[in-house]
């Protein structure tokens, strides 16, 4: 017997409900089994037959498949490439920004992303591990400049990577991070839109922090003014 | 003064100990940047005082150069 449902009945009173009506609908529910291998069986037996269309959760793998008439398919939840692990976060006035508990073994690569609207000063980075800041190791290599004029710097040593300037002229930056949780060193690198004076700037950093801290967090310092703006972070899937 | 920070999803003003961690980077790095610009200061003097032992200006270096 096939499970298709082929109509959409609408029942009254007094309306027979027959064998085969209810079985069409308990049919065509979405069953949950553990397993494929249970659901294969489920559905196998002499008196059944897959009909196109027909719908199962699997517990193990947690989607929901669809039989397209010759094999089982996935509905979803399909698998992205780049998830949020923090949700668009707004800050105000903000001198530091600590942001915990974001770097697991989930993912091994980020992105932060970062948007300014108000604030002044050199913007720099720390990673962090269990909410504490680390305070040495870092060299960073810049290139910045306007439209018509580049700039090269490079720091080592330092506590913190500069990313950029700021002024309140709008800008922003996407931060890469690579590694921050394994038992290596953490790379990042950026680009960014930042100011200072009447120019806007673009800046490209590289940054390497040398130690095999395993990071959880980060924080932004303002150098000079609180900045406002929002973030968020993604980690890029380890799997297709 | 009001000093914020923002600590995992919540603004809110800084410890007293927040505060002298932060106010103790803040000096280091101004004192940084004003070392960086007295270099490019420094240099910009330098380069000026080439310029005019020589009785060009820049725009006609660039020229000779390019």
């Amino acid at each position: 017997m096939a499970n298709t449902q082929t109509t959409v009945p609408l029942f009254v009173a007094n309306t027979v409900l027959t064998a085969a009506q209810q079985n069409i609908s308990a049919g065509t529910g979405v069953p949950v089994f553990a397993t494929t291998v249970t659901r294969d069986a489920a559905f196998g037996g002499s008196n059944k037959a897959l009909a196109e269309g027909q719908l199962a959760y699997i517990e193990a793998s947690n989607v929901v498949q669809y039989y397209d008439g010759a094999a089982w398919a996935t509905v979803g939840p399909l698998s992205s490439g780049l998830v949020c692990v923090k949700a668009q976060t707004a800050f105000s006035v903000a001198l530091t920004l600590n942001v915990d508990n974001v770097f697991t073994s989930s993912y091994s690569n980020y992105k932060i992303l970062l948007s300014l609207t108000a604030g002044s000063g050199s913007i720099t980075m720390r990673l962090r591990a269990s909410s504490t800041d680390t305070t040495t190791n870092y060299k960073t290599r810049t290139i910045y400049g306007t439209s018509s004029t580049l700039f090269a710097a490079d720091a080592t040593g330092t506590d913190d990577f500069y990313l950029f300037d700021y002024d309140a002229q709008g800008g922003g930056a996407e931060i890469s991070v690579i590694a921050p949780q394994q038992a290596q060193g953490t790379t990042i690198s950026t680009v960014t839109f930042g100011s200072s004076g009447a120019n806007g700037y673009i800046y490209n950093v590289a940054g390497y922090q040398n130690s095999s801290t395993q990071f959880d967090g980060f924080s932004l310092f303002a150098a000079t003014t609180g900045i406002t703006g929002t973030y968020a972070v993604y980690g890029y899937s380890k799997t297709v | 003064m009001t000093m914020k920070i923002h600590d995992n999803g919540t603004d809110r003003d800084m410890t007293e100990q927040e505060k002298i961690v932060y106010l103790a980077w803040q000096k280091q790095k101004q004192e940084h940047i004003k070392a960086q610009e007295k270099i490019a200061l420094d240099k910009a003097s330098a380069r000026q005082a080439v310029l005019d032992r020589l009785g060009i200006t820049a725009d006609e270096v660039a020229l000779l150069l390019n």
